[in-house]
């Protein structure tokens, strides 16, 4: 027995159904469960839900080859680039390839490198239950710059105060879910004295990620450009 | 029989989950305890005594939990002593107990899924949702050590060059991005290449399929229903209220209907279902090998 499911129409309908009926049921049967705890569950629920949105449609659309392999390859330079910084502490290039590549090659693309690079450096740093808020966060960062994309791409100061945002972005979301499954429901109070905890890490994320996007932005830019017009990505 | 470890991905994934979720998020201290036992015994059992060494932190980190969640929680109503005129109550260190066995037992869970998990069983559970993704994981994984050799290559060859020493940060970090850049740029173009050999080779012409090593057998099956059963048990029971805990005001006394226990059952049943999976085969191992 093999475990495939040969009908097409029932593959397609299993596609369609998966994310949008049983995620919420999920969260439904979350609430009748878990009653206090019922925030955190659901939280989990929600960044998984949309994390597998998020893909489902990545999954549907027709990507080009080429760009596919790009995404392939800066999501590998993000995780690598944990390793050629690693004599520096608290340097971590991750964010800023993300932003990078959400604005050269648009939002969708920066989404799916920010999800899979947090899950592939986590075989190297351990899974966990973080690892779908990790996904999420570095995705919705790399979907934000894609918005942002003109801005961005003209302007350095923009560049920075977005790094800025990204770090402290992803020091809040990730805090959001310390607090939530420490305390079962979402107390301000708890929630300002982990980011307060939190703050160092904060404020090395932030630097790092302003000096990696102005170090790094203009050339890996200039780059990805010059790769777009000579191959046609 | 076979190990834990060996069964079909999609049913350790669906066992572990099932398990890890009661685990992480229901606050009954029966409920709590059997998770945390079976990790801890699914932990052992796959590590032995060098599992040992390492969870020597762990008893730790339960007592700060345990120690930390009474200092700054005062709800309750039995109260123990007063501290900088903060009531310390029996109640709270009561939930700062079961909060050290959720912690641990999560963490110990989620340690022995990233080490069944290894990349090629995820990218077998990724590639039965998504063919496209799986493919753009499994590149990414080969490029992982390609790109860390070729950038060791350019760092050498770049400070026999004598373009910058590692003696101080500043210089380590040019160094580090001269390296990155031209590894970027080597990366991309490798990356084209192999774009255009895949499609020459008649990549997107038809329906993307997947090779997956792991078979789906009868063994697997049963796994996978009784992990869905148990753990739609537990929810169930956690739903109408059978089992359950409340610390605030007052700490309630166990339930014991005759569901609850059923419930407790199941649950002690899945969760130390690993744990028996892995250590019967390496009885029989064993055995086997005395047998010779």
């Amino acid at each position: 027995m093999i475990f495939v499911i040969k009908n097409e129409k029932l593959r397609r309908f299993l596609k369609f159904v998966l994310p949008w009926i049983a995620i919420p049921a999920v969260v439904a049967l979350g609430v009748f469960a878990f009653g206090e705890k019922r925030y955190a569950f659901i939280s989990v629920c929600v960044v998984i839900l949309a994390t597998v949105l998020f893909c489902a449609g990545f999954e549907k659309r027709t990507v080009g080859t080429r760009r596919l392999i790009v995404i392939a390859v800066m999501t590998a330079l993000s995780v690598v680039g944990r390793f050629v910084f690693a004599p520096i502490p608290g340097f971590k290039p991750i964010t800023a390839i993300v932003v990078i590549t959400a604005v050269y090659l648009g939002g969708e693309s920066g989404f799916m490198v920010g999800a899979l690079s947090a899950v592939i450096s986590n075989f190297y740093f351990g899974q966990g239950p973080w690892t779908p808020f990790q996904m999420f966060a570095w995705g919705m960062i790399g979907y934000i710059a894609g918005l942002l994309q003109n801005p961005l791409k003209k302007s350095r100061v923009a560049l920075g105060i977005y790094g800025v945002f990204a770090g402290a972005a992803f020091s809040c979301i990730m805090d959001v879910w310390t607090v939530l499954w420490y305390d079962n429901a979402f107390h301000w109070e708890l929630y300002l004295s982990a980011i307060v905890t939190a703050l160092p890490f904060m404020v090395s994320y932030a630097i790092s990620n302003v000096v990696f996007l102005l170090l790094l932005g203009r050339p890996f830019g200039e780059k990805l450009e010059r790769i777009k017009i000579k191959y046609g990505v | 029989m076979k190990a834990f470890a060996d069964y079909n991905p999609i049913s350790v994934f669906f066992c572990i989950m099932g398990v890890a979720s009661v685990g992480m998020f229901c606050m009954d201290p029966l409920l709590l305890g059997l998770s945390l036992i079976g990790a801890l015994a699914l932990f052992l059992a796959r590590n032995g005594r060098a599992g040992m060494k390492e969870c020597l932190w762990y008893p730790l980190l339960f007592l700060i939990t345990a120690i930390g969640n009474p200092l700054f929680n005062h709800k309750g109503v039995t109260v123990l002593f007063v501290l900088n005129d903060n009531p310390v109550t029996l109640e709270s260190v009561y939930y700062g107990l079961a909060m050290g066995c959720m912690l641990v037992g999560t963490l110990l869970w989620f340690r022995s899924f990233s080490q069944i998990m290894t990349s090629d069983r995820l990218l077998y559970l990724f590639g039965a949702a998504s063919p496209k993704l799986a493919l753009i994981l499994s590149m990414t994984m080969r490029y992982i050590p390609l790109f860390r050799a070729q950038a060791e290559k350019t760092n050498r060859s770049q400070k026999a060059l004598g373009l910058y020493k590692e003696d101080n940060i500043p210089d380590r970090l040019k160094g580090g991005l001269r390296v990155f850049s031209v590894l970027v740029t080597w990366a991309l173009e490798n990356g084209v290449t192999t774009a255009d050999s895949m499609t020459a080779r008649g990549y997107g012409i038809g329906k993307r399929s997947q090779f997956a090593i792991f078979r789906f057998r009868r063994s697997d099956a049963v796994l996978l229903l009784l992990s869905l059963a148990f753990t739609a048990l537990t929810f169930t029971g956690m739903g109408l209220g059978k089992v359950g805990f409340e610390f605030f005001p007052a700490v309630t006394p166990v339930k014991a209907t005759p569901f609850g226990v059923l419930v407790y059952i199941s649950y002690g049943a899945l969760s130390l279902l690993p744990a028996i999976l892995e250590i019967s085969e390496a009885l029989r191992w064993k055995s086997l090998q005395s047998a010779i």
